[in-house]
């Protein structure tokens, strides 16, 4: 009873921003902030460049063993038998579990069948290879095509594909018949994996019947609830911890096997046990990004408007998972018509990979529309601001085009493939993009004690974002003192709830919650200290660590000595007000194509990019300058290769799986529009999308052919130049 | 009715682990497949002690000779810094360096380095004082998740030791055997000049 009467009734509008929200707003300019949207510097940078940040990886723990995986060699196949009585006797081996029963089905290679664990990993690695599993192999798909093809047998449960539902608006036929150009093309982007350089991983430990574990995990209170039922334990019983993490741009927001076997071996064995995949297992098992293929028939009006576009996209998220993305991207074709159909092949499922879907969805609008834009012979940022929507907080394009033209010096580009006379060519192109962010999920505990201590606590996680620095900057910058006297806590379930940091939701998600309790702590300070000085409270301020007014000046310490015994403690939830959702950005490349080999080689990209207050400018061009490389080896470098007849994966390494390195890497110019009003939203997804657009489009610009395909790798460069030329000359 | 054989293809690791040993040992096999060779000067397959010397301090370890000197070093001297990423000698998150070279250490046998002066980013700093590239790290953010922080400021610092003033060219160069999945690499570059106290243009 006494509880619901202090509930707060709930707001009309769950958007409305709350009292609190209002008395503790984000100071606007021309307000100066001693941290907000400065360059500082995150606060575990020590512990990272010197190797004491603690990673699951570096996790040890008296009597460790270590548990390796058993996987299948096969894409498709019956188990018929697990023996593992062979492991059982290899030298150090203490638990072998089956983790598949004979029956069941493996359904891709490396999908897990048993696990083993033992007194090194050099020991369970010998282990392994001692299951001895018996396979009825059984027939599989690892093309797109394959699965497609109605003449295929039925591989999957459900089928091989899965039709989605049918997106239209307008009237498609009168836009075709007001279109003076039409384009008809398929464009298609490949399949990439993760590549966290932190393996998936865990390291178990019972005790009694409660589990600590700690795991390379993107949500410590997510991974907590599916590992409690996964092992159908009470969630008050497992403790996780990520004290940091090795990257997982999506991928490590579900407890997986890579987390469950672990916890099963050590409740058998009594003992703590660490598992991490290898490289080659990160590859199979751990995620990837879909595939998407779009064919594509689009008209354009003689006058550059967009009129019709039609649609019917598909792609594979592996052996069970979708593949959507949104098409078209961005850009308005008022009469339009989309059918999607996902597609399973014999490989590991998918999991959200940094902006889920848009940079595909980005690529084949993106390329389209510089085809169009020819047709009509516009200028292609002139053609795009035609038909951009309108121009809104949260849609800002229009503006950014213009502002990056200028920039970019955009007026220097040739009109398509006048790209010169030698075989080095060189060429522009743009690309815009938008994210929703936002976010609702995050509680905040603050204790300012007498010694002058204070810590704020979250539990939050750090991808590697700066989520740590970002904690302990709003708690500082709020409360008016330096951030080195700030302790943030992260990444503990026994640390107040936080959601999981993915889709940039994380910033969004905390960030009020710290600022309301860091505000509020700060006004029961400031009454306290007041209190036991005589002085009004209301007179009173903090700046740069100083208490100051009646009169007085006191060091925080000596303020907060007036504290006694009981130190402040605040606990605050996400309120409405702070945060927005919503980015826009538009980013340019120039590239050299070299024509006698087919190399792209980025000269140059400059990236504008919003995602409301900027919290911390130094972390927030990180993210940009971050998402800009993710998105070059989209275009130039990645893919994942299966091979057709055995169905294995042909590169599951970092030698034949490429990823750019130091001479890859071009000048990146990055461009933060802080837009404070609009509060927090969140950057990690959007400036990954329309990098990857922007140089096909500058192939494009360079060479005059068109490459509707990803990745730009020399030899379908090459392919394209010579289909080209055989074309024109034919 | 195929056996399970994820594994039986030789990868580059377990070849190293079987015949890269130089003089030391022979036809060391797996150990879960046999007999030692009884040949001259031969080690393991079981435990061997093994002595290094590591950020200036002799550690013993009691070892197989097919741990490699990235292994040894942190699950055995308990070192955890330098991380294991690609686990082929790619990616360069386990660089370290021995006797002057940066050596990617999950592709170097720890048993190879015995006698040698192994450094890794444990012992970088100082009585608490971060080496200036490990500084610059810092200033420029050359950071994001940090798992392969430590092997590009091993790899910085062996750059500046070989180039006290080195070129643009020279940086890059040095650098390009380092891979992040972040997407750190032009804040490398900056804090790589910062560190060299090059401009960096």
């Amino acid at each position: 009873m006494a509880n619901e009467t202090t509930q707060q009734p709930p707001a009309a509008n769950p958007n409305e921003p709350t009292a609190n929200a209002k008395k503790y707003a984000w100071a606007l300019p021309p307000a100066k902030t001693a941290i907000l949207s400065q360059r500082v510097e995150r606060v575990d940078g020590p512990a990272k460049v010197s190797g004491t940040a603690r990673y699951t990886y570096d996790i040890h723990r008296p009597g460790m063993l270590w548990a390796r995986a058993v996987r299948s060699p096969h894409p498709h196949a019956k188990i018929v038998d697990i023996d593992l009585s062979a492991a059982k006797k290899a030298p150090g081996v203490r638990a072998v579990l089956a983790w598949r029963d004979p029956g069941a089905e493996v359904m891709y290679q490396g999908d897990v069948v048993a696990a083993v664990a033992a007194d090194s990993e050099d020991h369970a690695r010998d282990a392994a290879r001692l299951v001895n599993v018996t396979y009825e192999t059984l027939p599989f798909s690892v093309r797109e095509a394959t699965s497609m093809d109605a003449a295929t047998p039925k591989i999957f449960p459900n089928g091989n594909t899965r039709p989605g539902q049918t997106a239209e608006a307008g009237d498609l036929a009168a836009g075709f018949k007001a279109a003076a150009h039409i384009v008809e093309a398929t464009y298609d982007t490949q399949v990439i994996t993760h590549v966290c350089l932190e393996s998936h991983g865990a390291v178990c430990e019972w005790n009694g019947d409660k589990l600590t574990a700690w795991v390379s995990t993107q949500g410590v209170h997510a991974t907590r609830q599916q590992l409690a039922g996964a092992l159908k334990i009470p969630e008050a019983n497992v403790r996780v911890i990520c004290e940091y993490m090795g990257g997982g741009f999506g991928s490590k927001v579900s407890a997986d096997a890579a987390v469950v076997i672990p916890a099963r071996l050590a409740l058998m064995t009594g003992t703590p046990v660490k598992l991490m995949l290898d490289r080659k297992e990160e590859h199979l098992d751990s995620g990837n990004r879909p595939s998407a293929f779009s064919k594509i028939r689009a008209g354009v009006t003689a006058d550059g408007k967009c009129v019709a576009f039609d649609a019917q996209t598909w792609g594979t998220g592996g052996a069970g998972q979708g593949a959507q993305f949104p098409l078209p991207y961005i850009y308005q074709f008022a009469n339009r018509k989309r059918s999607h159909l996902d597609v399973y092949i014999n490989a590991g499922n998918q999991r959200p990979m940094r902006a889920p879907g848009h940079p595909q969805g980005c690529f084949a609008t993106e390329v389209l529309m510089d085809e169009l834009a020819d047709l009509v012979k516009m200028e292609p940022i002139e053609f795009r601001l035609k038909n951009l929507p309108p121009t809104a907080p949260d849609a800002m394009w229009a503006e950014y085009y213009k502002i990056g033209a200028k920039k970019f010096g955009w007026n220097k580009r040739h009109a398509t493939g006048d790209g010169g006379k030698g075989h080095l060519k060189k060429g522009m192109g743009v690309s815009a993009c938008q994210w929703g962010g936002g976010g609702r999920a995050g509680n905040a505990h603050i204790d300012i004690f007498a010694d002058g201590s204070v810590v704020v606590k979250c539990g939050t996680q750090d991808l590697g974002t700066g989520t740590r620095t970002v904690v302990g900057g709003v708690a500082a910058d709020t409360l008016g003192i330096p951030l080195s006297m700030v302790k943030a806590e992260i990444g503990d379930t026994l640390l107040p709830f936080a959601g999981v940091s993915g889709g940039s939701t994380a910033t969004a998600g905390i960030t009020p919650a710290i600022r309301i309790a860091a505000g509020r702590a700060k006004d029961a300070f400031l009454a306290r200290v007041g209190a036991a000085t005589g002085i009004d409270p209301a007179k009173l301020t903090i700046a740069n660590g100083r208490v100051q007014g009646g009169g007085k000046s006191l060091s925080w310490k000596a303020a907060c000595k007036h504290l006694g015994q009981e130190p402040i403690s605040i606990d605050n939830a996400w309120e409405p007000g702070l945060s927005s959702v919503n980015t826009s950005g538009v980013q340019f490349a120039e590239v050299t194509v070299d024509t006698d080999t087919g190399i792209v080689k980025v000269d140059r990209v400059l990236a504008i990019q919003d995602c409301g207050l900027v919290i911390n400018k130094l972390l927030a061009e990180s993210q940009v300058y971050g998402g800009v490389i993710s998105s070059i080896n989209f275009a130039l470098f990645e893919d994942r290769i299966l091979d057709r007849r055995t169905g294995q994966m042909v590169n599951p390494n970092m030698e034949h799986y490429l990823l750019a390195s130091m001479q890859d890497i071009p000048p990146v110019e990055v461009m933060l529009m802080n837009m404070p009003e609009r509060g927090v939203i969140g950057i990690g997804e959007p400036p990954t999308v329309p990098t990857a657009s922007a140089i096909a489009n500058a192939v494009r610009n360079a060479t005059g052919v068109t490459i509707r395909s990803l990745p730009l790798h020399p030899h379908r460069v090459l392919a394209a130049l010579e289909a080209h030329k055989a074309g024109r000359n034919a | 009715m195929a056996q399970h054989d994820d594994e039986s293809a030789v990868s580059r690791r377990d070849f190293f682990k079987s015949v890269g040993v130089g003089g030391l040992a022979t036809g060391v096999l797996a150990a879960t497949e046999a007999a030692p060779q009884a040949a001259p000067g031969a080690v393991g397959p079981g435990a061997v002690p093994v002595r290094l010397t590591i950020n200036g301090r002799p550690y013993n370890l009691h070892i197989e000779p097919r741990v490699t000197l990235l292994d040894a070093v942190r699950d055995h001297a308990l070192l955890t810094g330098n991380k294991r990423v690609c686990d082929r000698g790619t990616c360069g998150a386990c660089t370290m360096i021995v006797d002057g070279h940066t050596v990617y250490a999950c592709s170097t046998l720890a048993i190879e380095t015995v006698g040698k002066k192994i450094r890794t980013v444990d012992g970088l700093a100082k009585d608490g004082q971060l080496h200036k590239v490990q500084e610059a790290f810092c200033d420029r953010d050359a950071m994001m998740c940090g798992f392969c922080t430590p092997g590009f400021v091993m790899a910085t610092v062996a750059l500046l030791e070989k180039f006290p003033s080195p070129t643009p060219t020279q940086i890059r160069h040095e650098l390009n055997g380092n891979v992040c999945r972040c997407g750190t690499f032009n804040r490398v570059l900056e804090a790589a000049h910062q560190a060299a106290g090059v401009q960096h243009g």
